[in-house]
């Protein structure tokens, strides 16, 4: 099923449109409001299945290995929580057997867990796409120098790998992004109004 | 904790100033009433943004009022309080704790304040054991680290920023755990990185222990703020956030660069 009609929005919704459905549905099937009925849970989970997918969507940086995803993610989306758009299962994907459970933690989005099973494979065994996945969940937990280091070892142990390329632009392009929102709100210089009670905690600096 | 999470107000409407401040008054209201006035001194704007993103996540309901305080007794003001408010109390009264606790070890001042909230640590003990076992294991390899002199922004960095993380994390069963984890992640780093930028000199007169190596410039500096704070929007805007999500891009996007400007090298 299409995602956005799950949210009961047009294709192409703009992601602010998105947000705003989504806590509306949200709401309406919380457990405080809608009680534990299953029917209720089972649309809490298309829900979020469905927010997921469109606004991680724009992270379509595996879809250049073509032989282990559809699109985005790491071929797999039916471990966590989703109900399945269709994506195939992580045992499928033709990782070797000593990434499968990292592969699967980042499915689930337990992207600390994916950082340990990693870290716990020893440093001659490490590939490049040992040092794409940990540089993916690095990344996905606020660890952006982690993230960026990583992915430099595995571009330089696999030189052409569009996947790692296009996750290393992508790393990069978080910073224009961010550069071109500050511009919006004023850049980054801003002035300090004098507070009323010098080194007192005061609502007066804003 | 520090206060570099803070809107520009000069970018803010008068309307969203309004909002922006009574949020904080009502951190400020529920810090007196669960811990009396004194707590008011551990007051931080980082806590009100937290307050403020999780409300808006939660569609927690608000509620309003005004009110005269110490700081301001003629003049009436407003307040809201949000389902959040007391989480983001108890989680300034944690790290007011740990940083008081620095001050002693550090300075030797503040004994009898300690003392006087180490009481208040078995309750929050009880009712957080997470984000307490994390903020207590992350100082601790903060310490150790400081102990062998480690040098290292980025990895002190990152510690400091794990422990906010857990923090920010109000539910470790929520959907949205993990962006908010990265969220409290990035903007952790952010802030340990510009208060060591802040305290190099003195740190230098002292003696004292800083992450930052010595005769660092302030474009490098910039360089390491950025990643972490282009780190923190790139999750801030995978969260469904409506209701003050302009004040919060203010935040995020101007407004926590103000001490850094202020600060000359």
């Amino acid at each position: 099923m299409d995602p956005y009609s799950v949210l009961g929005l047009r294709p192409g919704a703009s992601d602010e449109e998105v947000k705003k459905a989504y806590k509306t549905l949200a709401k309406k099937y919380h457990p405080d409001v809608a009680g534990n009925s299953p029917e209720a849970a089972r649309r809490m989970q298309e829900i979020n299945a469905a927010y997921d997918q469109i606004i991680n969507h724009k992270e379509s940086y595996s879809s250049g290995n073509a032989g282990y995803s559809q699109g985005y993610g790491f071929g797999g989306y039916g471990s966590g929580y989703g109900t399945g758009y269709g994506y195939r299962n992580a045992g499928e994907t033709g990782d070797p057997i000593e990434l499968r459970a990292a592969v699967a933690y980042i499915n689930a989005r337990r992207y600390a867990e994916a950082i340990t099973t990693l870290g716990a494979i020893p440093r001659e065994k490490r590939s490049g796409r040992w040092y794409y996945l940990m540089a993916y969940a690095e990344a996905h937990t606020g660890d952006s120098v982690g993230a960026l280091r990583d992915i430099n070892t595995a571009i330089s142990m696999e030189p052409g790998n569009a996947t790692y390329l296009a996750f290393r632009d992508r790393l990069s392009g978080r910073r224009v992004q961010y550069e071109d929102w500050s511009r919006n709100f004023g850049g980054f210089s801003t002035g300090f109004f004098p507070c009323c009670f010098p080194f007192f905690p005061c609502c007066c600096i804003i | 904790m520090f206060g570099y999470v803070l809107a520009n107000g000069q970018a803010l409407s008068n309307e969203e100033k309004a909002v922006y401040k009574a949020h904080y008054c009502g951190l400020c209201r529920v810090l007196r009433e669960r811990y009396g006035q004194k707590a008011v001194m551990a007051l931080s704007y980082d806590m009100v943004f937290l307050e403020m993103v999780l409300s808006d996540l939660t569609g927690s309901d608000e509620e309003s009022g005004t009110e005269r305080c110490v700081p301001h007794p003629v003049k009436e003001h407003s307040y809201t309080v949000t389902g959040f408010t007391s989480y983001a109390a108890d989680m300034q009264m944690l790290l007011g704790y740990y940083s008081l606790l620095d001050k002693v070890h550090d300075e030797g001042k503040g004994k009898e304040a300690e003392k006087k909230m180490r009481e208040l640590l078995p309750s929050l003990e009880e009712k957080y054991p997470r984000q307490c076992g994390a903020v207590r294991k992350w100082l601790e390899v903060l310490g150790e680290n400081e102990k062998k002199n480690l040098r290292d922004p980025d990895e002190m960095s990152l510690i400091f920023g794990r422990l906010l993380g857990e923090i920010f994390a109000y539910d470790d069963t929520s959907f949205f755990r993990d962006d908010l984890k990265a969220l409290g992640c990035a903007l952790g780093r952010f802030i340990y990185l510009l208060d060591a930028w802040c305290d190099r000199k003195k740190d230098k007169k002292k003696g004292s222990y800083n992450p930052l190596p010595d005769g660092i410039t302030a474009e490098e500096m910039k360089e390491m703020l950025l990643d972490a704070a282009a780190a923190a929007s790139d999750s801030f805007e995978r969260l469904p956030l409506d209701q003050h999500v302009f004040i919060l891009r203010n935040i995020l996007y101007s407004g926590i660069w103000t001490k850094f400007k202020e600060e000359k090298e």
